[in-house]
């Protein structure tokens, strides 16, 4: 997982504090996604009565469900707003992965 | 994530960096749960100590969280090694 990509290369020996900017960045990013992904899943598939300590089968599927969903979703959204940058960049405006 | 294009002061940095953020991350989690769990199983306020019954759920409530995590990641893991197997392989 490198969509942020590494350019640059370094002296030997030194820090490129840009290299590590960027990798800290898609660790969050990586991070803060399965922590998403934790979260929602275990809000969808995990019952609240505690009565067992184990995942039951139920349990188990939907969560593998929910992972392979979830990160479906994340392509999907991902891929939309790709296009409306586009859209606008073309359109003339600011043409920035925020712009709407 | 894969740093092994990083010469040894950045690898080094990166596992200063890492180690920090699982800290962060594991005291993040720890709060999450102890949420979690007292609010799905302590509902009864007529006794100022933990029933055996509160207690048998907040440990299966952790019990199960654990499990539901290391679950979700082994599935995360199988997700990224097949996106990377796509990304080396163009067909």
């Amino acid at each position: 997982m490198s969509f942020l990509g590494r350019g640059g290369s370094t002296p030997t020996g030194g820090v490129n504090p840009e290299r590590i900017d960027m990798a800290v960045t898609e660790l969050d990013t990586v991070t803060d996604f399965f922590n998403r992904m934790v979260s929602s899943c275990h809000a969808k598939c995990i019952s609240t009565r505690y009565a067992d300590a184990d995942l039951n089968k139920g349990e188990s599927v939907c969560i593998d469900r929910c992972v392979a969903k979830f990160s479906e979703v994340q392509k999907k959204v991902g891929e939309k707003l790709q296009n409306r940058g586009a859209a606008a960049a073309s359109a003339g405006g600011a043409g920035s992965f925020t712009g709407l | 994530m894969d740093f092994s294009n990083f010469n040894a002061a950045e690898q080094a940095q990166m596992s200063k960096i890492i180690e920090k953020k699982q800290m962060q991350d594991f005291l993040k989690m720890y709060s999450n749960l102890v949420e979690k769990c007292f609010n799905s199983c302590c509902n009864d306020f007529t006794s100022k100590a933990l029933s055996s019954k509160e207690e048998q759920c907040v440990m299966n409530c952790t019990e199960k969280f654990i499990k539901h995590s290391e679950r979700i990641g082994a599935r995360f893991a199988e997700l990224n090694a097949e996106a990377m197997n796509a990304a080396q392989t163009p067909s």
